[in-house]
């Protein structure tokens, strides 16, 4: 597929007006349900990464969070569903956000659903690995 | 330098570098397609004008929501990364996380701190203005309310951060 033109006529550069291909399946819908998934995630996210942060780096010092503060942490079942809700739901709303700067950066089709692709990928791999690592650090 | 702690460095330095790279990208096109000119001569001229004229700020506002939301998940990918190696060794856990209380990652902290505070007040705020159905006079003074408290606790909190490298 050749490159796709800008409203000039010239190749397409970063912020130019471009249609978006109208996917079939109810696109409005769906972009409700989107926008709703990021507005609950970042509400609880307030919370979940405000909440770590202030734990680790200001109540207790970074230097203080080593792996024995981890080993004490992660025997608690809390603190375990804490960690995976926040790691789930940070991964989550921020795909969720660089897909939609994809959308409005990419130059065409094959190049957004290429960086879209790497970017579900990598989302996906660091969600495996957060999993196993706390799996492995609680001694499940 | 153990080789864990460089090659952190190295991630760390790719996450900059992809933040930079990004902010370019958003900048550029924003000069290209935002509306009106940017920090020019007559940017503290436009600066001056009543509050109600500054609609402005609210453009200022997604670039900077987007650019702070693109470094913290930029972060967040190499967080889960360095948190993993506590799964294969605590002992290596703890040489890479040595790197955490040296006074440049402490600035690192701290303005990590600055971005998660922007993004997640700016954040609040435009649910705000969703649900109560803010109009934009009252949305702009919500996002000089989020500027501030920014600041405030970004400087508290960056100094709770930074004070240890430096006593």
């Amino acid at each position: 597929m050749s490159r796709a033109l800008g409203p000039e006529g010239r190749a397409f550069r970063g912020g130019d007006r471009h249609r978006v291909a109208a996917r079939p399946g109810g696109l409005a819908g769906r972009r409700l349900a989107a926008s709703v998934a990021v507005r609950v995630t970042g509400l609880a996210l307030a919370v979940l990464v405000l909440g770590h942060f202030t734990l680790t780096h200001i109540v207790t010092d970074v230097a203080e969070a080593d792996a024995g503060y981890i080993a004490r942490r992660w025997q608690s079942a809390l603190w375990l569903a804490w960690d995976w809700t926040m790691l789930a739901t940070a991964l989550f709303h921020g795909a969720a956000g660089v897909w939609i700067a994809v959308e409005d950066y990419s130059p065409d089709e094959p190049a957004r659903r290429r960086r879209q692709l790497v970017l579900v990928a990598v989302t996906l791999a660091l969600l495996v690995l957060g999993t196993v690592t706390l799996a492995a650090g609680s001694g499940a | 330098m153990p080789a864990i702690q460089l090659l952190f460095i190295a991630g760390l330095t790719a996450v900059l570098a992809g933040v930079v790279g990004f902010a370019a990208v958003v900048l550029a096109s924003a000069a290209r397609s935002g509306g009106g000119p940017h920090v020019t001569s007559g940017f503290l001229r436009r600066f001056a004008r009543p509050g109600r004229e500054r609609a402005e700020l609210h453009r200022w506002a997604f670039y900077l929501h987007r650019i702070t939301g693109f470094a913290i998940f930029a972060f967040l990918c190499l967080h889960i990364l360095d948190v993993s190696t506590y799964a294969l060794s605590p002992a290596l856990y703890d040489e890479l996380h040595g790197l955490y209380a040296t006074a440049p990652m402490r600035v690192f902290e701290a303005g990590l701190l600055v971005a998660i505070l922007f993004h997640t007040l700016n954040g609040l705020r435009l649910v705000a203005v969703d649900v109560a159905d803010m109009g934009i006079d009252a949305s702009r003074r919500a996002l000089v309310a989020v500027a501030a408290l920014t600041v405030v606790l970004g400087a508290a909190g960056g100094a709770v951060i930074v004070a240890p490298a430096f006593a």
